[in-house]
């Protein structure tokens, strides 16, 4: 609850410092006012209920999530250091924009009504269409822009009509009076039925579960490349996390229903992300098909539905965050040192010869790489192990042979830029800032660390 | 006392039954998605989305009007407001497009591909 | 003869509302429909006004005013002002080509039957004569519950506006230098 207020202020003072401060000065104070929102979680630690008048909920997992969205976008301002300095970038804005579209996405893991969750979407998606657009003279930023924003807007169209049917059924939008219909006949149910429907199509759209994803590859191809990392990581947890709440809170007693559709959705998200992604040359196309497939990972925590699973999928975006955010950090620091035509390359073979150039950024790449693909030894490994062993919990065998078996698919497309970064190369070195540098090796620790001991997350939750 | 309540209910809520209104408003929703489906100029694909959001502020007033509840309404209050701001930031969105590239054909936007 | 026998037995609120509906549903299908997009405006704010009609009828006044305030007013005037601001011709108003645009319509049609029938399935429920409230949609019950319960979103609606804000003027202002791919 605190870090929303914060925020909300701390945007609207970055703006004003844009006024008066010099452009480089401004990600210190972006990163000095997120650690202030990190900090004033501590704030509702131990204080668990609902807060004005049931909008909102604050648990102690529900923080522990908050802080995961917060650290995703201090990560992600520590690899914008030095993106922003040409002419013709407002880096006030953008960092204002950061910070207003983390309200959205804090409301969205923790509301408990469905008024606050569409506040909070929206928040989050306008402020990411403007930010895909921000690279105003670049076409491809602007054809990315206006796909994001008529895609989204319909999306939130789809689930505003769910909305609108949950509330003919249940007569509230408190999330926990999807309950009131339980005892209900099957005439009684059909509204409902219709708002579940609409509810989850809307949301999968907006985290690009296949069939639903055909928007990713080029938004994220087109969008700057630092909003990229914050749309893979901060939209997608907060989506799916507002989602785990509707299934925990709204639909559970419909399980067995919905529960056959979204296992076909997970195994159409896992085979179209990864099948399409082996066929990718561009480096960002790569990292949206991995994506889809990886939201299909996501997913699978849904159809556990059980005590573990709102800690495996915080330890999953967790992890997903820390390699995703390694993978587009590496990825940004070389593409701007690459200049093909006039402006950064995004082929996949930027990568070529990264291990003389700089073993430092060729490392985490690896350790980044392994962990997407869910390699031993790192955090992916553990957090695809978890939402499998909770979805075969459940009996769904098939979907747990389905996704060993992607991840073996996957193993292909990840190993592209390792092989690449150990080619010979004449090129000269890679200079990169000392922030992006501490942040890249955080996140590679990290990963290793829980890799090594993921109990240490896992206790927490 | 049961006769005196019902002189208090308006006409229209005892001769047009709620179906009606749903189904009016499903109309309206498919047609707007058809619309968004069809079309290639971005401002009428927009257009489109507000009808659909139109159709969600119908249901949700029919719906809160026949049971009497105000919450229905508030929350098509809020997607009045959110629908405006979204249309803020669309427009310029197109606009800035337009300086671009001179059209809003959303089909000579194809620089983006595998 | 027994359809004439309905029409003739209509009273005055449905013959409004079937009014209203036609006339709604006929907006819509123009606006999606028209070559020039500023005749999609007209059509779309023909609809706005006849679902505030519809709105009154349904004992919504207020929500009813400020759908013509906000959607036939400001939001329409934003397109209208947009489309004449880049002069607009027909050129770029070509539909889809045909197979597409079979494939999207009869996708249309689909949902809009799967849905229509389900809804006539579903068992609705009547007014409750008992606890009717006729002041539901009055400004000082919503101004009430607004106020009172729903504190929190209407501060935040504030944020949003803030992003729309910046983020329009961010992207309206004009940029020097040549475009690039």
């Amino acid at each position: 609850m605190y870090p929303i207020i914060v925020f909300s202020v701390s945007g609207l003072l970055m703006l004003f410092l844009g006024l008066s401060v010099n452009k480089k000065s401004l990600l210190p104070y972006n990163l000095l006012f997120m650690l202030v929102g990190l900090a004033s979680n501590f704030l509702d630690w131990n204080a668990p209920g609902l807060y004005f008048n049931g909008m909102l909920e604050i648990s102690n997992p529900i923080i522990l999530v908050q802080w995961v969205l917060i650290f995703a976008a201090i990560l992600v301002s520590g690899i914008s250091s030095r993106q922003f300095d040409d002419t013709h970038a407002y880096p006030a804005e953008y960092y204002a924009i950061m910070q207003f579209a983390l309200v959205g996405a804090l409301i969205m893991v923790s509301f408990q009504n469905l008024l606050m969750l569409f506040v909070g979407l929206e928040i989050l998606s306008v402020g990411l269409y403007v930010l895909t657009g921000s690279d105003k003279r670049n076409l491809r930023g602007n054809e990315a822009a206006i796909k994001y924003f008529l895609m989204g807007s319909f999306a939130t169209g789809i689930f505003l009509f769910g909305v609108a049917m949950f509330y003919g059924a249940t007569g509230s939008f408190d999330i926990s009076s999807g309950n009131s219909v339980a005892n209900n006949l099957l005439e009684g149910k059909m509204f409902f039925w219709l708002g579940m429907v609409f509810i989850f199509i809307g949301l999968l759209f907006k985290i690009s579960a296949a069939p639903f994803h055909f928007w990713t590859a080029d938004v994220y191809q087109g969008a700057p490349t630092v909003f990229s990392a914050f749309m893979a990581t901060i939209v997608k947890t907060a989506v799916i996390f507002a989602l785990f709440r509707l299934a925990a809170y709204s639909f559970n007693l419909e399980y067995e229903n919905w529960s056959k559709f979204l296992v076909i959705i997970i195994g159409l998200s896992m085979v179209i992300g990864n099948v399409t992604a082996v066929f990718q040359t561009n480096f960002k196309r790569v990292l949206a098909f991995s994506s889809i497939s990886q939201a299909g990972f996501m997913l699978l925590s849904l159809i556990g539905l059980g005590a573990q699973s709102y800690g495996n999928l915080g330890f999953y975006s967790l992890s997903y965050a820390l390699a995703t955010i390694s993978a587009f950090g590496v990825f940004l620091v070389i593409s701007s040192n690459t200049i093909v035509e006039g402006r950064p390359s995004e082929n996949i073979n930027v990568f070529d010869g990264l291990f003389s150039r700089n073993p430092d950024l060729a490392i985490i790449l690896l350790i980044s790489m392994l962990s997407l693909a869910g390699i031993p030894l790192t955090s992916g490994f553990w957090s695809k192990f978890f939402v499998l062993n909770d979805a075969a919990a459940k009996g769904y065998f098939w979907i747990l042979i389905l996704g060993v078996l992607m991840s073996a698919v996957s193993l292909y497309y990840y190993f592209n830029p390792i092989r690449a970064s150990f080619k010979k190369t004449d090129l000269g070195k890679i200079e990169i800032s000392s922030l992006s540098k501490y942040t890249l090796y955080v996140c590679a620790a990290l990963t290793i660390l829980f890799g090594i001991a993921p109990n240490i997350l896992r206790s927490l939750f | 006392m049961f006769e005196s309540s019902i002189d208090r209910i308006p006409d229209v809520f005892m001769k047009v039954p709620l179906v009606n209104f749903v189904l009016l408003a499903t109309m309206l929703f498919v047609i707007g998605i058809v619309g968004v489906l069809i079309r290639k100029n971005a401002i009428i694909i927009f257009m489109s989305i507000e009808l659909m959001l139109n159709a969600v502020n119908m249901l949700l007033i029919a719906f809160s009007s026949y049971k009497s509840d105000p919450n229905g309404q508030i929350f098509v209050f809020f997607i009045m407001a959110v629908a405006a701001a979204e249309v803020a930031v669309g427009l310029a969105i197109i606009v800035m497009i337009f300086r671009n590239i001179k059209t809003i054909d959303i089909s000579i936007l194809n620089k983006l591909r595998g | 003869m027994h359809f004439l026998e309905i029409i003739k037995n209509l009273s005055l609120v449905q013959w409004a509302f079937y009014f209203l509906s036609i006339l709604t549903l006929y907006g819509a299908l123009g606006t999606i429909l028209s070559k020039n997009p500023i005749h999609s405006v007209i059509y779309l704010v023909v609809t706005f006004f006849s679902i505030s009609g519809i709105y009154i009828m349904l004992n919504a006044q207020f929500l009813a005013a400020v759908n013509v305030i906000v959607y036939a007013g400001a939001i329409m005037v934003l397109f209208l002002f947009v489309l004449m601001f880049l002069n607009l011709k027909e050129e770029s108003t070509e539909m889809k080509t045909s197979p597409m645009l079979i494939a999207a319509v009869s996708t249309g049609l689909l949902l809009g039957l799967i849905l229509i029938a389900t809804i006539r399935k579903a068992e609705i429920t009547r007014v409750n004569y008992n606890d009717f409230d006729p002041n539901t949609g009055l400004i000082e019950t919503l101004g009430m519950v607004l106020y009172k319960n729903y504190m929190l979103p209407f501060e935040l609606v504030s944020v949003l506006f803030l992003v729309a804000m910046s983020g329009a003027i961010l992207l309206g202002k004009r940029e020097k230098g040549e475009s690039h791919f």
